[in-house]
């Protein structure tokens, strides 16, 4: 753990309480991240993985424990002050894609620079350049329903990455995709951390796992295993 | 604040059906509003335009009942040249008549008869001939003027310009027939206090034939229009009664009777605008349903918007502006609609019946309508609003 990693996270505790009933889904989770990382996070249903995965994305605050993201405490941070974190740092990527429906592609890329106060015209042209990187430079006013979910996926990836964010997480990226698609997105995913990007994904798919340098494994709220592609295990 | 707008109005835009029907109710509630105001404002208007018209400066003057036969009361022409002499007043009649048989040859028939001048006050148009001049005044002519009740009556199937120089018997004294009148515009018989004659003639003649040496029922009096109607009659009382000492008299205008139609058309205005009010609540009441429900089936949508970095005020503001951009137009269409409709029936209607264009408050009734409807929004449409931006996004998400 180092003040260089993009995400730092240590001693990660989340209790949510229903009536007298407590339930502790992560117990004490440390890990960090280093910026140009590709990590996935593994794990069984009703591990934590998605209560972790909402903490990464500053959707919620863990109950105790310190969360850096790019440098700052985002562990008590209020509701606004989240969401600007998200706006700013994050860039996230859905299983259901998540785009606004009856809105054309561009709005839905340029949606973020919206919340930012960028003008109309320039978060359009942002946005057109977004999907030309993801290679749907054609389908910039094509709604979601004209769309494949190929495509709607990466309209998203595209939304994601409009604020140029510290961090990509995406959440089952390709749960909704056949395997040819999920091989596109797995690969624009490639390109994208060769180019330098931090990608977080979720995924219960070993296939898709494979696809990332290191896998996290959660099981009953703890990291159960950090692997490395050298094969290096490392047990916390 | 113009990207929130744009955005809001691209939400909509993109959301046609669930816009339409959200301002419905709205459009609805405005319309009802301002198209009802419009026609009670013109229907008040027209009335109190029809009673001016007629009775504006006119009053009666007559010896009061309750001194019984008391002699020194009668009224005679030398009352008419004293009232005249007055200042602020034009004319003063004989107010006499009643209903009597009125001959044509063929046609013998009971009809309201009585003594006029060259003045008129009828709202009746002249089909034939002419009304009564003051020269048939000044030599008490044997001339008269029918009304269209008369002309249909002792004349039936005859044109209006054949009737002209015909004869009429009443009694034995003979009239010829110089002018024929047409329907009056409003049918101030019909409201109950019509004084208007059926057979009109020159009241210097009416006197000279029917009342020479007896007194005058009463005493007709115009007004200059200079002068205050009351402050004629007082005028007018008094010096009848410094002439004849001892005697009294009354006087009465139809004033009272415009003011309380005018008054009636206030308390049914403002009933309607009460109930148009209540009409806006309950569309405002729908704008807040319908927004509820759109937070409803927005949730996700919300969802992402807050995942993606949309804050709390943020979220509030797009709700807001939609609400006031639906308003806006529900209340822009609602008032378009209501003043279409409310003049289209002021001027086919009311003004063509009452023949009176009467000034409406258009001004006044739009920046009401426009007023309570955006209130209504806003109250109604910051529950829904608030309730989105406080939405969690992780639940929101899952939502489905």
């Amino acid at each position: 753990m180092n003040s260089t990693a993009v995400i730092d996270m240590r001693n990660i505790v989340k209790t949510y309480s229903s009536g007298s009933l407590e339930v502790q889904a992560l117990r004490g989770v440390s890990f960090s991240i280093q910026p140009g990382e590709y990590v996935a996070i593994m794990g069984p249903s009703g591990s934590g993985k998605s209560t972790l995965m909402n903490l990464l994305g500053c959707l919620d605050r863990p109950t105790s424990g310190t969360y850096l993201l790019d440098g700052i405490d985002v562990s008590q941070l209020d509701d606004n002050a989240l969401a600007q974190i998200r706006l700013r740092k994050l860039g996230f990527i859905f299983q259901g894609f998540n785009l606004l429906p009856r809105t054309d592609a561009v709005k839905n890329v340029a949606l973020p620079l919206f919340y930012r106060g960028i003008p109309l015209r320039e978060r359009n042209a942002a946005a057109r350049e977004r999907l030309q990187e993801v290679g749907l430079g054609d389908r910039g006013n094509h709604k979601p329903t004209e769309l494949s979910g190929g495509q709607q996926q990466r309209v998203a990836i595209a939304r994601a990455l409009v604020n140029d964010p510290a961090v990509l997480l995406a959440d089952e990226p390709t749960g909704n995709l056949d395997s040819k698609t999920s091989a596109e997105i797995l690969a624009l995913f490639g390109r994208l951390n060769e180019a330098g990007r931090t990608i977080i994904m979720v995924t219960h798919d070993e296939g898709v796992a494979a696809h990332a340098k290191r896998v996290l494994r959660v099981l009953d709220g703890l990291i159960v295993a950090d692997q490395r592609p050298e094969g290096t295990l490392i047990e916390s | 604040m113009i990207s929130y707008i744009t955005e809001a109005l691209s939400v909509l835009l993109a959301n046609r059906a669930r816009s339409v029907l959200t301002v419905i109710g709205l459009v609805i509630g405005v319309m009802a509003i301002v198209a009802i105001q419009v026609c009670a404002a013109g229907m008040a208007g027209a009335v109190n335009g029809v009673f001016k018209g007629m009775n504006a400066n006119t009053f009666y003057v007559l010896p009061k009942t309750s001194q019984g036969n008391n002699t020194r009361a009668g009224l005679h022409p030398s009352d008419l040249q004293m009232l005249e002499s007055l200042p602020g007043i034009e004319t003063a009649i004989p107010w006499s008549g009643g209903r009597t048989m009125v001959d044509a040859g063929h046609n013998r028939v009971r009809l309201k008869f009585g003594g006029e001048s060259d003045k008129r006050f009828s709202t009746s148009p002249v089909v034939a001939g002419s009304t009564i001049t003051s020269d048939d005044v000044g030599s008490a002519a044997s001339v008269c003027v029918l009304s269209d009740n008369a002309m249909t009556r002792l004349f039936p199937s005859r044109t209006a310009q054949s009737v002209l120089g015909q004869s009429i018997y009443i009694g034995s004294k003979r009239y010829v027939v110089k002018g024929v009148l047409g329907k009056a515009k409003l049918d101030t018989a019909a409201l109950g206090f019509d004084v208007s004659n059926d057979v009109a003639i020159p009241y210097t003649t009416y006197y000279n034939n029917y009342q020479r040496g007896s007194a005058f029922f009463g005493i007709q009096v115009l007004g200059s229009g200079s002068a205050k109607l009351s402050d004629l009659e007082n005028a007018a009382q008094h010096a009848l009664e410094q002439t004849h000492t001892g005697a009294q008299y009354r006087t009465f205008d139809f004033g009272f009777f415009s003011k309380a139609i005018g008054g009636f058309f206030a308390v049914v205005g403002a009933i309607v605008s009460a109930v148009g009010a209540i009409s806006l609540l309950v569309a405002g009441i729908g704008i807040m349903n319908i927004m509820l429900v759109s937070v409803t089936e927005r949730t996700r949508e919300i969802g992402i918007r807050k995942a993606i970095g949309g804050k709390r005020f943020q979220i509030l503001a797009q709700f807001m502006i939609e609400a006031l951009l639906l308003s806006g137009f529900g209340c822009f269409a609602g008032m378009v609609l209501g003043v279409l409709i409310g003049g289209f029936v002021d001027i086919f209607f009311i003004s063509r019946i009452s023949g009176v264009v009467a000034p409406v408050p258009w001004l006044q009734i739009v920046v009401i309508a426009a007023g309570f409807a955006t209130i209504v929004t806003i109250v109604f449409g910051t529950y829904p609003a608030f309730r989105a931006s406080r939405l969690d996004p992780i639940e929101a998400l899952r939502y489905e």
